[in-house]
């Protein structure tokens, strides 16, 4: 109390707010201000600016893909004489049939009749499966002649709009005298993969890619969830658990080619274990070791997002249960969980996107087939959004192109939906305190 | 209680020393803990009285570098021996914690959670009886009656603790421990719970650590005084402030520290 006055400080001169050199210091920290906004705002433009282009050329290319161009196609059945009898057509052995009488043959002569001999095919390498499924729909067919819109040729499509050089005149022709028209697509949601891309679909892809979301989520969550609550309400805080730690937030930045290799080697492989042959342990090309490689990758990003979560649930919260007899278990599945669910949903579905948008560890495991039958399970072959998009990519027709787009549309409608669950979700289940 | 020879004592602990990794936060404390006594704890910040409040109902188990020798009892058990429970031991020795720490749920479900996990009543017309009890025994039914389904978390500071008190309560403990209860909440709200504390200390044997020696002189008949992580002096309240044996309880109880 009675300490010693420090030594009296000189006296102070009182300070003026008003003197030139204040108000620049004043005016430099508006302009710094101004400055830093400028900045931030230029960050945010240019970022909009690079999406919108992104959107903008893929819509250009893409909205295409969603239209197929058909000729319209007069067929005598009768004329066609197919050794086929009628009531073949409606037994599972009717394409069987259909093939061995020829058909597709028989459509073609149906085009050279109508239209004539040209440089150019004029009909999809499709068009005759739309006249056995016609066929397969009403047998009567085979005593009439029809008229049939049949999906053109990529060549014919592409001319019509304007792609093709050596295929324009004719598409013009045959557009004004009103044989051909141009629709929506819908065999793009529901067929698979083609060598001819007018009739190429991404259901198969679209399939694969669910069928692999399916298995990822259920290995990951689980496993991604307890080791986070493990690691954070049950583990010793010691070396081990740093290592553990550490070793996880490295396994998050691992690219994730080298998890393809991973599942490659360990699911794929086979090696010899006490002198017995063992392995592959999983099927080749199929969702399931697809969906388990991409587990494993995702994993750590559910395990960190998990444990950051749990850390931000108070432990005054852990405490209050403790403190009324809860046992450690209680405290977590009835206080903890919940209250961290919200973060955890956020980094499973932040995590789900990653694997959903994912290539290259599936081309390791072989998910690059040409998959022209969708999965119909987890362990037949399958192929994924992304890889489709790849394969497609890599082909030099015009008219994949187009399909290379709508794909990643699809794609990119699929992760906004998902994106956009995981904020309904955080929103839905967050606390307010 | 009326008895020539002296109750049993509740609660006892005998040479408790607490140390957290090299540090030793508290220091061979012995201290007895009686039925229808409130036992303050006071002493300045980081003197070890919470730290040995929470070693009462084993709140320390959650630290992992917390390491407790000596002996405390309750009803004559050890309650650090491996027989002992610690989930049942936390329900007996109930905790209300500085900082009110309701649920994030509604009041009923704060109130109702203890007995519920502990698997106390056996209808939900029972179950709404201990609620209602609970909240009435910590004054805050008449407030709150109209609005069970309502947050926890959305009642003022004080009615928070309260019901944190009552949530205590509905477990039906024997001894409630409170670490500075009142030490977020402003002069009415403390009021209300020192009142509350006159009010339950028939029932349950009281523990109540504050760094206000007003409150101590007011609400309890037994004061302990820690300092430095010693139990310093243990005694009747009115004589610890009125004629303390020792010179640092002296001092402490006349502001020349703390």
């Amino acid at each position: 109390m009675n300490k010693p006055a420090p030594e009296a400080a000189p006296a102070r001169a009182p300070t003026d707010w008003k003197t030139e050199a204040m108000q620049k210091r004043i005016r430099r920290r508006y302009a710094r201000e101004r400055r830093f906004k400028l900045f931030g705002m230029l960050a945010v433009i240019l970022s909009a600016a690079f999406l919108a282009f992104l959107l903008f050329t893929m819509v250009t290319n893409g909205w295409r893909g969603f239209t197929r161009t058909e000729i319209a196609l007069p067929l005598d059945f009768p004329a066609m004489a197919m050794k086929i009898d009628p009531a073949q057509l409606s037994t599972p052995g009717a394409n069987l049939a259909l093939a061995g009488a020829e058909l597709e043959d028989k459509v073609s002569n149906a085009a050279l009749a109508a239209y004539g001999a040209q440089s150019v095919p004029l009909l999809s390498d499709a068009a005759w499966l739309k006249v056995r499924e016609a066929l397969k729909a009403d047998p009567s067919l085979l005593h009439q002649k029809k008229l049939l819109w049949v999906p053109a040729s990529t060549q014919v499509e592409q001319g019509l709009r304007g792609n093709d050089a050596a295929a324009a005149p004719l598409a013009k022709k045959l557009y004004d005298a009103g044989k051909l028209h141009t629709g929506f697509n819908a065999g793009f949601f529901s067929e698979s993969d083609s060598t001819d891309p007018v009739a190429v679909g991404i259901w198969g892809a679209f399939k694969g890619s669910l069928l692999t979301m399916a298995v990822t989520f259920l290995i990951a969550f689980p496993i991604g969830v307890l080791s986070a609550i493990y690691l954070e309400e049950y583990a010793p805080k010691n070396r081990w658990t740093d290592l553990i730690e550490v070793s996880i937030n490295n396994l998050a930045a691992v690219p994730s080619i080298i998890f393809g290799l991973l599942g490659l080697a360990v699911f794929l492989g086979s090696w010899s274990l006490f002198g017995m042959r063992v392995g592959p342990l999983l099927p080749r090309s199929a969702a399931l070791v697809g969906g388990v490689t991409l587990a494993l990758m995702i994993m750590p990003v559910i395990v960190i997002a998990s444990r950051n979560a749990i850390k931000g649930v108070p432990p005054s919260i852990r405490d209050a249960a403790l403190g009324i007899g809860a046992s450690r278990i209680q405290v977590v599945f009835h206080h903890v969980l919940p209250l961290a669910m919200p973060g955890i949903l956020t980094g499973t579905i932040i995590g789900m996107a990653r694997a959903l948008g994912e290539t290259a560890p599936l081309l390791l495991i072989g998910m690059r087939a040409f998959i022209v039958t969708p999965p119909g399970g987890f362990t037949d072959p399958a192929t994924v959004l992304p890889v489709q998009i790849f394969l497609w990519s890599d082909e030099v027709s015009r008219g994949f192109v187009e399909k290379t787009s709508a794909a990643i549309l699809v794609l990119l409608v699929f992760l906004l939906a998902m994106n956009g669950l995981a904020i309904y979700l955080r929103n839905k289940f967050e606390t307010r305190w | 209680m009326t008895d020539a020879h002296p109750a049993p004592h509740k609660m006892s602990a005998r040479g408790v020393s607490v140390s957290y990794g090299d540090k030793q936060a508290i220091r061979d404390v012995s201290i007895d803990v009686d039925m229808d006594h409130v036992t303050a704890f006071i002493g300045p910040s980081g003197c070890g009285k919470s730290t040995f409040l929470r070693t009462l109902n084993r709140m320390n188990d959650t630290i992992p570098s917390a390491r407790v020798t000596g002996e405390i009892t309750l009803d004559g058990e050890d309650i650090y021996s491996s027989d002992m429970d610690v989930v049942q031991l936390r329900a007996r020795v109930g905790m209300v914690f500085q900082k009110p720490n309701p649920f994030p749920k509604s009041i009923y479900e704060n109130v109702a959670y203890g007995p519920r996990i502990h698997g106390l009543a056996a209808s939900k017309g029972a179950l709404d009886g201990i609620v209602e009890q609970s909240l009435r025994r910590a004054g805050l039914w008449d407030e709150v009656k109209d609005r069970l389904n309502d947050s926890g978390t959305a009642l003022s500071g004080g009615q928070q603790q309260r019901l944190c008190i009552a949530r205590a309560i509905a477990v039906d403990p024997e001894v409630i421990l409170m670490d500075e209860p009142c030490s977020a909440l402003d002069p009415i709200a403390t009021a209300k719970i020192e009142e509350l504390i006159h009010e339950l200390k028939g029932r349950y044997a009281i523990v109540i650590v504050t760094h206000n020696m007003q409150q101590a002189a007011r609400v309890s008949q037994k004061t302990a005084f820690f300092h430095l992580g010693q139990l310093v002096e243990y005694g009747d309240t009115d004589n610890i402030f009125t004629a303390p044996r020792q010179e640092r309880t002296k001092d402490y109880i006349t502001g020349r520290y703390g």
